[in-house]
């Protein structure tokens, strides 16, 4: 375990309050149990999800700026637990970093707007870090494996990253964007056996889903369908907008590609949960569309 | 150094297979000459585009370990140092495979043709009333042509085609490489027909078909970054339009307008709001409704909604910068004589 307690400005983002309430749940219950102290940001915002960059560049920049600034008055490392929201805010904080040197007219622009409604500046103290990493670099593979203490062996878990915690961001603290190893490194530390299939850095097709629905649907389905034919019991995503266009629209999925698919989808904390022992109710597994029986029969646990 | 080469081959009609190729190499060279010291020294059928061997032409763009890229920019020490693969007798390898997205013609070279029918789809020239010669120069500052440069980079290689998620499941979408010329022409002040360009990707297979999955930005040799340029169509599209004229456009104003209303995007307000058309589209209603009901019964939709403490704050953020986004596109008043 790393010799310091590991505090966070927690930024909770809009679907794990709202349609993947599993995801805050087993967030909360996962740091909990590994010691990792959480200071949620209530008066933090959406990031946009890439959509206020279509408004404006000063847009996403700004109302992420003050996100941002949020953790740095807490003198804190902001934590993500989405992808989108990693590489949206991750990448302001390189872009407004890259400012303080390059363009400080830019930022002076983006913190007279922040001053002018009463929020702080942004100063360019801070870090964003998605949970994955913070799991892999901050708390450590070896200190996780040390708190494992119910074997997944055998299970077998396909990683589905999420475009955003991959390509917006022009460096990476532990992967190659064209070949990451990240999430594979903490399912293989928690026991679990990581299986690669096609499509593991793919868009699951989540924002064009409401209105370019049946290709949303096939790029889905077709990652479903490698992941099924490589032997998987599951994926694993990091991502929560990942999560409810390969898990909640999965039916839906099924009926435009005309093949069953019933592949359970776990948030990455789930899995770690599992592994710390932790109740599959505390880890909401009970609140998935595709039922997580066939990933606990196999654990032989008992339904959540 | 001993390098593997693991290359994709495929004759005509053929299927895929895979060849190895072992060669002694300087640690410096490029994949483009070790692929041309397989061909002259070892195996005179393998098939490949290539020309100028200086980034420049765009013709020996190929998947090189994982993405696509173009064979004389990369070098075998990055290649072996960045990916750290080995073959089965232990030499570093490489795997090299032809673009995706194209049918292959032969081993590395795929057949272009639908690249460049999208790229035509787009009118990829100044407006015929620009192209017409008129009496003195067409008149353009440094600044309005420096606008043009990172579009005018591009080099036609494929590359961002080759990764588009969104091509792979549409084929009547136009594609990066198109999308990104298409703004170089709407960022033309020589142009004419602007209005009517931007207009013509207000559709499922222009810029609303983009999933902005980031492949296109990231393989660009030349840094164009194809999804920027996309976004910035997509801004000038709703500038003009409102949340009424479609249900991409719709989407993007519900966003903004839910987190003005509760810092968060209350979710199921966005899935009534952008699919129902706020209760007017019954069957786009009817579509989501299944959803709603297989979340409601797993426990799983959002009975409740707790809006961000920084609500009224980050609305006053929002409303200040769009005022302020708003004069600056808005139509600059000529300067009084």
């Amino acid at each position: 375990m790393p010799a310091l307690p590991l505090r966070y400005a927690y930024f909770p983002g809009c679907v794990a309050q709202g349609a993947c309430r599993e995801l805050y749940q087993s967030t909360a219950a996962v740091t909990a149990a590994l010691g990792i102290e959480l200071l949620e940001l209530k008066k933090a915002a959406c990031c946009g999800s890439g959509t206020y960059k279509e408004d404006s560049q000063l847009l996403e920049d700004t109302v992420n700026a003050r996100n941002i600034a949020l953790a740095e008055t807490l003198n804190l490392p902001l934590l993500t637990h989405c992808s989108t929201c990693q590489g949206v805010i991750g990448h302001v904080d390189e872009r407004l970093k890259a400012a303080q040197e390059d363009d400080p007219a830019y930022l002076e622009q983006v913190n007279q707007f922040l001053t002018q409604e009463g929020c702080s500046p942004y100063r360019g103290t801070s870090e964003v870090k998605h949970l994955l990493w913070v799991l892999v670099g901050d708390y450590g593979l070896e200190a996780l494996r040390a708190r494992v203490v119910r074997s997944l062996s055998g299970l077998r878990c396909g990683a589905f990253y999420g475009c955003y915690l991959l390509r917006p961001l022009s460096t990476l603290p532990y992967d190659d964007p064209v070949a990451p190893q990240s999430l594979e490194s903490v399912i293989e530390a928690v026991g679990a056996t990581a299986v690669d299939y096609p499509g593991r850095t793919q868009c699951c097709g989540w924002p064009i889903s409401s209105y370019a629905t049946e290709t949303s649907f096939k790029m889905a389905g077709k990652h479903l369908q490698s992941a099924i034919a490589a032997g998987m019991d599951c994926l694993v995503t990091p991502c929560p907008l990942c999560h409810l266009n390969l898990e909640s629209r999965q039916p839906e999925i099924e009926k435009v590609i005309g093949t069953s698919l019933n592949l359970p989808v776990l948030h990455l904390p789930q899995l770690v949960g599992l592994a710390l022992g932790l109740d599959p109710a505390v880890l909401g597994l009970e609140r998935h569309v595709v039922s997580l029986q066939p990933v606990l029969a196999k654990l032989r646990l008992a339904a959540a | 150094m001993q390098v593997t080469f693991n290359i994709l081959r495929q004759q005509p009609q053929g299927s895929p297979y895979a060849q190895h190729y072992g060669l002694e190499v300087e640690a410096g060279e490029t994949i483009l000459d070790c692929l041309n010291r397989i061909k002259w020294e070892q195996d005179g059928s393998l098939t490949f585009r290539k020309n100028c061997r200086n980034t420049i032409c765009g013709s020996c763009a190929m998947r090189i370990n994982g993405r696509s890229t173009l064979a004389c920019k990369e070098n075998v020490s990055q290649e072996v140092a960045r990916f750290g693969t080995q073959a089965a007798d232990g030499t570093p390898q490489i795997t090299i495979a032809p673009l995706g997205n194209l049918p292959v013609v032969r081993d590395l070279v795929v057949d272009m043709a639908q690249f460049w029918d999208d790229l035509e789809a787009v009118d990829p020239y100044v407006s015929t009333q620009g192209r017409a010669v008129p009496e003195r120069e067409f008149l353009q500052t440094p600044e309005e042509r420096s606008r043009l440069d990172q579009m005018g980079n591009c080099i036609l290689c494929g590359a961002c085609y080759s990764e588009c998620n969104s091509k792979a499941f549409n084929p009547d979408f136009l594609g990066p490489h198109a999308l990104a010329k298409a703004n170089r022409l709407v960022t033309d002040t020589r142009d004419t027909q602007t209005e009517a360009r931007i207009e013509q990707y207000n559709s499922l297979d222009g810029v609303w078909g983009c999933t902005r999955c980031y492949q296109c930005n990231a393989v660009c040799p030349m840094e164009v970054a194809p999804l920027d340029q996309i976004s910035k169509i997509k801004h000038e599209l709703l500038a003009r339009h409102d949340k009424t004229s479609s249900r991409p456009i719709r989407h993007r104003k519900v966003l903004v307008d839910l987190v003005k209303a509760g810092g968060w995007v209350d979710e199921r307000k966005f899935g009534i709001y952008v699919v129902g058309n706020y209760f007017q589209d019954v069957k786009g209603l009817l579509s989501v409704m299944p959803l709603g009901f297989r979340m409601l019964a797993r426990g799983k939709f959002p009975l409740m909604f707790e809006p961000s403490e920084g609500t009224a704050e980050v609305r006053s953020l929002i409303t200040a910068v769009q005022a302020y986004q708003q004069a600056q596109d808005s139509p600059q008043e000529p300067d009084s004589v």
